[in-house]
């Protein structure tokens, strides 16, 4: 196994870009999910349409599909200029925004009627009510739903390998290739993912226990 | 002084017609109680003179102007009006104290500080002022209406509206909340409640009005109603409301 050792610069490098991608798409796809679901939940029929097409089309195909349309296909059509990077991120936080809205529709919607016309009777603008009153029940209602959110776009960052990116597996399929040990690059690879999204499910656990209200846990209002 | 009126009330739900012309005022001061069976249009009636959803046809009238007529700005009258609701609709995400800070922050401008102050001296009106640092979800159903009450009476409004307020609650939280309510009626605070906590009317009632099938059957002065009503009606829904059946 030492041998691994050998390429941990690689490796560490890998993992940054993993993660970085996974943050930058993650951040992405909060606020076209926040906006998405506002749009769907109290927007006009055009809004709708246009956002359940976006919607329906990145859930619709596969994010390797996605990938190569946004680095090859959509360069060829337009004359724009992107690298890898840029195309990478633009479609991570595109897919992820898709899934999120989803998971903030749900949560906007758990949000009870009563909620808004008590804000009503106050003298509460409608986006005052937004701010105070809806977003902050939604936004901790979707925290567990939107873990699994988290979990997946980690793990389907690997499929930047199509564009080349050096992310993680990109960088253990060199590893491999130079080592023609693929056994115990592979095992170790995957063991990184594996910690580190388990740590990261121990953290959003403990910020969604910091943020939980007595009252408006998923298991309470969904 | 005239507070709130309507004038040729109508509501209709699709076929149904849920208000069928109603004229109604209350003057400063005052504490009217509607009461009528379920399904006599209360509380619809109460929501639209909230402003909470529109009449169909007819007007409303705060202090005067006429609130869908003149272009106003209906979020600064639903500031000056009241309203406690049947379930408590305390904002969930926020504390006792917090819930009745909100509006004196967002709606009225008060500084932290400010609506601190404010929030707690209404907490103790109500008797929740050791409660302040509580969720909803942990007080129970005659807290939680107290708080309502205290949310509502913090803002400082003109009148406040009450919607059946005790009809959740078992008879000991309803005392409670009545307790409150009265305290509020002899301080002047102008009211309109839909209840059927007959002994409230009787004690603090200027006007007891009757409500059925989206009319105003009949209103008067307690003593009046509760004992020598003019319709048969009234007779008919006093009696049982009364405890004769």
């Amino acid at each position: 196994m030492y041998f691994i050792l050998e390429y941990s610069q690689f490796i560490i490098e890998g993992f940054y870009v993993t993660v970085t991608m996974t943050l930058v798409g993650l951040a992405g796809g909060v606020v076209l999910g926040v906006l998405s679901a506002l749009g769907d939940v109290y927007g006009g029929k055009l809004l709708k349409i246009i956002i359940n097409s976006y919607v329906e089309f990145f859930r619709g195909s596969p994010l390797i599909v996605q990938l190569l349309i946004f680095y090859y296909s959509i360069p060829a059509i337009t004359g724009v200029k992107w690298d890898a990077l840029t195309a990478g991120s633009l479609t991570l936080m595109l897919n992820s925004g898709a899934y999120q809205k989803g998971y903030f529709k749900g949560a906007i919607e758990a949000v009870f009627k009563d909620q808004l016309i008590a804000a009503k009777s106050l003298g509460m603008t409608f986006p005052q009510t937004l701010r105070h009153v809806v977003l902050p029940q939604a936004l901790r209602i979707v925290i567990p739903p939107w873990t699994n959110e988290y979990v997946s776009l980690g793990l389907s960052t690997s499929a930047l390998i199509v564009i080349g990116i050096r992310e993680l597996t990109n960088v253990a399929v060199s590893i491999s290739a130079q080592t023609f040990r693929p056994l115990e690059v592979y095992l170790f690879i995957g063991l990184i993912y594996f910690v580190w999204i388990t740590l990261s499910l121990k953290v959003l656990d403990w910020v969604y226990n910091k943020v939980k209200i007595p009252g408006l846990a998923v298991s309470e209002v969904m | 002084m005239e507070v709130l009126a309507c004038k040729g009330l109508r509501k209709v739900y699709g076929d149904l017609e849920v208000l069928k012309g109603i004229d109604f005022s209350i003057n400063k001061g005052e504490t009217k109680v509607i009461i009528g069976p379920s399904g006599s249009g209360k509380s619809t009636f109460l929501r639209i003179m909230g402003l909470l959803e529109p009449p169909t046809e007819g007007k409303v009238f705060f202090e005067g102007k006429d609130v869908y007529g003149e272009n106003l700005n209906l979020n600064m009258i639903r500031a000056k009006i009241g309203f406690v609701f049947q379930d408590p609709s305390l904002f969930r995400h926020l504390t006792a104290l917090e819930n009745v800070k909100l509006g004196l922050k967002v709606v009225l401008k008060m500084s932290d500080e400010e609506a601190t102050k404010k929030a707690m001296e209404t907490l103790k009106l109500v008797r929740m002022d050791e409660w302040a640092d509580y969720y909803p979800a942990q007080l129970s159903g005659g807290q939680q209406q107290r708080v309502g009450i205290a949310r509502a009476l913090a803002m400082d409004p003109d009148i406040i509206l009450f919607d059946e307020p005790t009809a959740s609650l078992d008879i000991e939280l309803t005392w409670e909340v009545i307790d409150v309510m009265k305290d509020l009626a002899r301080r002047g605070i102008t009211m309109l409640v839909v209840t059927h906590e007959i002994g409230f009317a009787k004690e603090v009632a200027d006007e007891i009005v009757l409500m059925d099938s989206g009319r105003i059957v009949e209103s008067g002065p307690p003593e009046q109603m509760l004992k020598s009503p003019k319709t048969e009606r009234a007779r008919e829904f006093l009696g049982r409301l009364l405890g004769g059946v």
